[in-house]
């Protein structure tokens, strides 16, 4: 069975899939879009402190833990 | 086909307008550079170019104007002010033909950006920058198979070494619109992930293992926080002790002092008239004062800093600084994304103020302007620093930074509660670690220096005449009377300093130079040094800071945060100079 669980409390190294990203006000989800972090992309965590750095479809990207409780994530 | 071609070579009254268009950092300055032979600065992160930079090319017989623009990741919903410019640009008809540079590694993104480039209705071609580093990572893509499903010219390329430009001239005449088969239902995302599976190859190759191992090492804080310190101590030494000390000191005692300023002073000793005299070779002169300064102190500490910046903004080090300084930002009301503006506020704030415009809100760009502004010295100022206190004791140094350091903090923490408006949340791309290319570096380092000649050099020597004036007219003692009760009574400092900080309001670091030359005369004991130079450096860095803040924030916010930061400067200056007295430390 599929689990889904915020970008925030994955482990370094595991993968994964964006599943939904929580919208807010601030466009947090249009910004995160453009980046290609987007339902179906799939990631790679590589860092978890003192922010979360994660691979996905050959960009890395840099946010922090607010951002990644905001991307929730099927994991593999 | 041919109703969406647009003929493009013809007689017109303007030269066509070509924009380049693209995701930040995939090499649109370098396309830019080979098409206009015009060098635009390149650097290995996004937000290099926060401003439209136009050159000319010539296509086939036709001369065009190209125009290089702000990286942008959407043309839609909430964007930052560098790339609304590139929005503005297209949407105002400032562009008759776009080129989207992608990069070959990513192309579900470049396709959501080309997805929104289509309903500009312009003629477009797709350059596919970099393919050289997409094979090596296994990725390969059908560009002829692409080219007949978006119906214009796709390009593959490696824009540094010039592979398909070539191509890319060829193939302006052809532009066409982009056959657009996106229902209207379907959003840019999920078209562009459609296409971008049909048309790429991935046998996901992870990238060589010795750039895996360094981006590894620089980002995890167990590693990277040493290497941080590592590099700040070569940047120390090869800035501060063989540019400031070697170089500076071969140039000024033997080319300055052993050769041109006795020459200069024998060749004016035949000038009749003193008062000409004087103002080439005496005290405030312009040849022993102001060229002296400009090119014996500050070139040298200049080009080795650039030098060592330009290095490490290629190799793509520094938006991996964010990941350790996030937190701190956010107690300044900023994110970890602000570490690029201020870092390279560090080679000139001038241009650090515009590049605020990567960052998101307003507030945050008023904040960091008021602190580049404040606290971050830039490389001229760093040479006097460095000339000055490197002299006297690296805890003198060590004070002055600590002091600057701590006023960034605190006012950023005052401001981030005081000011209205929110800080945007952290999401920062991070560029790949690459080996500088030493061509780059060198033309990147020549026109930096080239600018540093040709802007502040005529200024120091304005200013120095003035100085030179006000001292014949006796304003200057005026002045030095007036300002006694701070310079000397707060401050501490002897009264002839005054003169020193009214050069330091054209730019902070020719007072330094001021101050540089009263070391040396022995008229500043060492605590003086440390306390006039920590004003001098929360002074507002230059009369064109100032200006290029009342560009990009207005008039009003440019005169509170001028007399903001001047109060903070004399304040800190007279609680440093008590605390100092009281604490007997003589260094």
């Amino acid at each position: 069975m599929q689990t889904t669980i915020p970008l925030a409390y994955m482990t370094s190294g595991s993968r994964g899939r964006v599943s939904r990203v929580a919208r807010d006000l601030t466009g947090r989800a249009d910004r995160l879009a453009a980046l290609g972090v987007t339902p179906g992309a799939s990631i790679t965590v590589l860092q978890t402190f003192p922010g979360i750095v994660f691979e996905c479809d050959q960009t890395e990207v840099a946010v922090e833990r607010a951002v990644a409780r905001a991307i929730l994530i099927e994991r593999d | 086909m041919s109703s969406r071609r647009v003929p493009l070579l013809r007689l017109r009254s303007h030269p066509l307008k070509i924009a380049l268009v693209g995701n930040p950092n995939v090499g649109k300055s370098v396309v830019f550079g080979r098409l206009t032979g015009r060098y635009a600065t390149v650097s290995n992160y996004p937000g290099t170019t926060v401003t439209m930079t136009t050159g000319r090319a010539l296509v086939g017989a036709e001369v065009c104007d190209v125009i290089d623009t702000p990286g942008v990741n959407a043309l839609e919903g909430v964007l930052s002010e560098d790339e609304r410019i590139t929005k503005r640009l297209l949407s105002t008809g400032g562009a008759e033909l776009v080129v989207q540079v992608a990069d070959a590694r990513n192309l579900r993104r470049a396709l959501m950006l080309t997805s929104q480039l289509a309903l500009t209705g312009l003629p477009m071609i797709l350059v596919l920058n970099m393919v050289d580093e997409a094979h090596t990572r296994g990725i390969t893509i059908d560009t002829t198979g692409l080219s007949e499903h978006l119906g214009i010219p796709v390009i593959e390329a490696v824009a540094p070494d010039g592979r398909g430009i070539a191509e890319l001239r060829d193939a302006l005449t052809s532009a066409t619109r982009v056959l657009n088969d996106r229902p209207a239902s379907m959003s840019h995302v999920d078209w562009a992930s459609s296409t971008a599976a049909k048309f790429r190859r991935m046998n996901v190759v992870s990238a060589s293992r010795v750039r895996e191992a360094i981006n590894r090492a620089v980002r995890e804080p167990l590693t990277g926080l040493p290497i941080l310190a590592l590099v700040l101590y070569a940047t120390y030494l090869f800035v501060g002790v063989f540019g400031a000390q070697t170089l500076v000191g071969a140039l000024e005692e033997g080319v300055f002092d052993g050769f041109i300023n006795p020459a200069a002073t024998i060749v004016a000793g035949d000038i009749p008239v003193p008062l000409i005299r004087d103002f080439l070779v005496g005290d405030y002169g312009l040849v022993t004062m102001g060229l002296t300064y400009a090119i014996a102190i500050v070139l040298p500490v200049v080009t080795t800093f650039f030098l060592m910046f330009g290095f490490l903004e290629d190799s793509g080090y520094i938006p991996r600084l964010a990941i350790f300084s996030d937190r701190l930002f956010r107690s300044m009301g900023l994110n970890g994304k602000a570490v690029l503006p201020m870092v390279l506020g560090l080679g000139c704030d001038t241009m650090a103020t515009m590049t605020t415009r990567i960052l998101g809100t307003p507030k945050e760009r008023l904040i960091a302007i008021t602190l580049l502004a404040l606290a971050v010295p830039c490389s001229a100022q760093l040479a006097t620093i460095m000339g000055i206190l490197g002299g006297i004791s690296l805890w003198a140094l060590g004070l002055l930074f600590a002091v600057v350091l701590s006023q960034m903090v605190v006012v950023g923490f005052l401001a981030a509660r005081v000011l209205p408006g929110d800080r945007s949340d952290f999401i920062l791309e991070l560029p790949p670690i690459r080996l500088p290319r030493m061509r780059n570096l060198a033309t990147k380092t020549a026109l930096r220096v080239r600018w540093y000649l040709g802007e502040a050099v005529p200024l120091f020597l304005v200013g120095t005449a003035l100085l030179f004036v006000l001292d014949r007219i006796g304003a200057l003692d005026l002045l030095t009377s007036a300002a006694r009760p701070v310079v000397t009574g707060a401050l501490g400092l002897p009264s002839e300093s005054a003169g020193v900080f009214v050069m330091g309001f054209l730019r902070r670091d020719y007072g330094a130079a001021g101050l540089f030359k009263m070391a040396h005369d022995g008229s500043l004991t060492a605590v003086q040094s440390v306390i006039a130079l920590t004003v001098m450096t929360l002074f507002v860095p230059c009369v064109a800071n100032l200006l290029m803040i009342i560009r990009e924030r207005g008039v009003r916010a440019g005169m509170a945060i001028l007399a903001a930061v001047t109060v903070i400067a004399l304040g800190t200056g007279a609680v440093l100079h008590a605390v100092l007295t009281i604490l007997k430390v003589t260094f």
